[in-house]
């Protein structure tokens, strides 16, 4: 690395760090993510007690489906006696959240079935009422056959299968040392580390263009490019703003951490902390998320995996803010830069989308070849990688993306040193193509 | 003695429009040069092709008999006419920064910067930002941190423009001793009082064409024409007289108070002055002889409006 760009990093660091608005969204940031862990879970907590009740209206035989429905968080039935008027009903429960009918042919007939809502419908409420009347149903039709041991078939029929355990193939006859994977896991690690990534582009990607901005706009550049190349001015720029990104985060992280172990019981309170405790573990109980903390166990596994994707992280960053940079090399002013900031969004979202296909299917085509183009890799590795895939994809798609990010932050000089001298001339596609050919 | 910069049929076009045709000149180590020329004439197209931030269409520039390259460049200090520092940067450190990217050790430009800043009185600025700064402050930095790596070659634009008359008298006797310490100076003003001041050579560039290049007193004795102004008491007719066949009169008489007559005259190229002051001597009682030199003021306007 030249001295120059060693320079211009210092002094890009050195500027923002002390800046004020630096420390203040260093201190508040944090501050603001546990209001974000902390309120779902009290919101949580609280939206329990608000369960439904609906009324149900019966006109099967006997009441067979009303007298089999249960009451649960979501739902709360209230069976009326048999023969109560609709009509009467109507006006005398408008309190109630709904009307729930069921026809009398309901047995043959399932469609026959109508909830008449005095508020807003609620999907789970609809879902719960649809699934217990279909298990009730289904029984029923069963019963028909008058087979003898009907409830011991039943009961032996109701089987669920959802602890599938899935391990890695480790080539070895020996099935010692098998790594266990975990779809659900591992898609869900991609996820929040992509939608880390993608804020820190938002964020950080935002900072270089300005930076780029700036330095037209104070009119430093005419000194500065005679002082070193474009290309070391863009290089320290965006460098510079990495390593405070970097720093941030990682003070981000040590009060994050060091908060919700120490401070986050005292805000809670220590009843809701238990409260949220069991809820948390109810939800946990019988998913795979068991299965992969003992997975995550192995320290080398990891290392190594937080190795691979911090490597996407500051890669993803690198390739993304030298595109900022050759767009606020291209324009005066931030709104200018408004017209190109769709353009760099749109390569993001379509990461995202995939990113979300790659739970199906981790080594299809379309994201095979997502995780080699540098515009996308980044993001879409993130859910890739805690899947396992082989050592040469991860290799080769790194090497394209810093390649990519040395070229773009190339092309930003160029555009840079031609759009230095077109002052107040808002750019074309065209006018940016000849301006990187230009000698 | 060879020219630290020279310039030969240097041509720029932009889009649809010519900044630069054909444009050559030399600057002799160790001279102020000013480069003249009204707006929008070309001076900083010019300039940058010179710091390298232009490539020419064509044409060459030599910078210490070779071809110019990239590098040369750190060996220009170039003040351009818009300032531009970063303004939330505290200046002391901005100055440092500055001097550091280009080439100096961090020890040696915080001591040369001192310096400096001692002599152009700003020590009490040095750890403020740049934006509390009064423009001529920050002009003053901008100053300082053009020339504190002690390049060859200075180049400012509008190096006066924002000062007041004892701030530019002290930049003047700055880049005067930056001259006299081995550099050499090119810049460019409108500021013509300060050309016939401090500048050894000029440059004028109109419409893209250099129209004027030479010594300053050269040229301005030129644009003189043999032209002179003598004040006198006496007659009229004697004096017309006595001049006859030896110079010829431009305009009419003018009386002065006092009794006193001005008259211009112009007096053949090449020829000598003394018979005709010899027989004005004798006919009238001659005042005051004295050649007219133009202003750089005149000579820009008349060389612009083509009348030179």
């Amino acid at each position: 690395m030249s001295n120059k760009i060693g320079l211009i990093v210092e002094r890009e660091f050195s500027e923002r760090v002390r800046k004020k608005s630096f420390i203040v969204s260093t201190l508040l940031t944090p501050l603001f993510m546990i209001a974000m862990m902390v309120l779902p879970s009290v919101l949580m907590l609280k939206g329990n007690s608000d369960t439904k009740n609906v009324v149900v209206i019966d006109n099967s035989p006997n009441q067979f489906v009303g007298k089999q429905l249960t009451s649960g968080k979501t739902v709360s039935f209230n069976l009326l006696p048999e023969g109560e008027a609709l009509g009467k009903a109507r006006m005398q429960y408008k309190s109630e959240y709904g009307i729930l009918v069921i026809g009398s042919d309901i047995l043959d007939n399932p469609q026959n079935l109508q909830l008449i809502l005095n508020d807003a419908s609620s999907m789970s409420v609809e879902e719960n009422i649809q699934s217990q009347i279909q298990g009730i149903l289904r029984t029923e039709r069963l019963k028909r056959y008058d087979l003898d041991n009907m409830d011991q078939i039943l009961a032996d029929a109701n089987v669920r299968v959802n602890s599938l355990q899935t391990l890695k193939n480790n080539e070895q006859e020996d099935d010692s040392g098998m790594e266990r994977t975990s779809t659900t896991a591992s898609w869900a690690m991609g996820l929040i580390l992509g939608m880390l990534l993608y804020f820190i582009l938002i964020v950080y990607g935002q900072q270089v263009l300005q930076s780029v901005i700036d330095e037209k706009q104070t009119r430093v550049l005419d000194v500065m490019v005679t002082s070193c190349t474009p290309f070391e001015l863009m290089m320290g720029k965006i460098l510079g703003i990495a390593v405070v990104a970097a720093l941030q985060i990682v003070i981000w992280a040590v009060l994050v951490i060091g908060a919700s172990a120490f401070i986050m019981p005292l805000i809670a309170g220590q009843a809701d902390m238990e409260a949220m405790t069991a809820a948390a573990t109810a939800a946990a109980s019988g998913s795979e998320f068991t299965g992969v903390l003992a997975k995550f166990t192995s320290v080398s596994y990891l290392a190594g995996l937080f190795l691979e994707l911090l490597l996407y992280i500051v890669g993803g960053f690198l390739f993304y803010a030298s595109m900022y940079a050759a767009i606020g090399s291209a324009v005066d002013t931030p709104q200018d830069a408004a017209q190109f900031n769709g353009i760099i969004m749109m390569p993001v979202i379509v990461a995202i989308m995939v990113m979300m296909s790659v739970m199906n299917d981790p080594n299809s085509t379309l994201v095979f070849w997502c995780s080699m183009i540098p515009f996308t890799s980044p993001i879409v590795m993130m859910a890739r990688i805690p899947f396992g895939i082989p050592v040469w994809q991860v290799a080769v798609s790194l090497v394209v993306l810093y390649i990519s990010f040395v070229l773009m932050t190339w092309i930003a000089a160029r555009i840079f040193r031609v759009g230095v001298f077109m002052h107040g001339k808002k750019p074309t596609w065209k006018d940016l193509g000849a301006w990187i050919k230009m000698k | 003695m060879d020219p630290i910069l020279r310039i030969e049929h240097v041509s720029k076009t932009y889009t649809g429009h010519k900044a630069l045709d054909d444009v050559s000149m030399e600057v002799p180590r160790g001279s102020i040069y000013g480069l003249l020329g009204p707006n929008g004439a070309g001076k900083t197209t010019l300039i940058r092709v010179v710091n390298h931030m232009t490539i020419p269409d064509c044409g060459k520039v030599w910078f210490e008999n070779h071809e110019i390259t990239a590098d040369d460049i750190y060996q220009i200090g170039y003040m351009p006419e818009e300032r531009g520092l970063y303004k939330k940067m505290k200046v002391g450190d901005q100055a440092v920064f500055f001097a550091r990217m280009r080439g100096m050790s961090r020890v040696d430009a915080t001591r040369k910067l001192h310096e400096w800043f001692d002599r152009l009185g700003l020590s009490e600025w040095w750890d403020k930002k740049v934006e509390d700064l009064s423009k001529g402050m920050a002009q003053k930095v901008q100053f300082i941190t053009t020339v504190v790596h002690e390049p060859k070659l200075l180049i400012f634009d509008e190096p006066f423009s924002g000062f007041d008359p004892i701030n530019q008298n002290l930049l003047k006797e700055e880049i005067l001793g930056l001259r006299d310490r081995g550099a050499t100076v090119i810049f460019s003003t409108h500021n013509m009082e300060s050309v016939e001041e401090i500048c050894d050579d000029i440059t004028l560039i109109n419409k893209s064409h250099n129209i004027l290049s030479g010594p300053v007193d050269e040229i301005r004795r030129k644009a003189g024409g043999n032209t002179f102004l003598v004040v006198y008491s006496g007659d009229t007719e004697q004096f017309n007289t006595s001049i006859d066949g030896k110079a010829t009169l431009i305009g009419d008489s003018e009386g002065l108070i006092g009794g006193y007559t001005q008259q211009k005259i112009h007096i053949a190229d090449d020829s000598d002055v003394r018979p005709v002051i010899g027989a004005l001597n004798e006919n009238v009682n001659l005042r005051s002889f004295q050649e007219i030199i133009p202003s750089m003021n005149d000579i820009f306007i008349r060389a612009v409006n083509g009348a030179l």
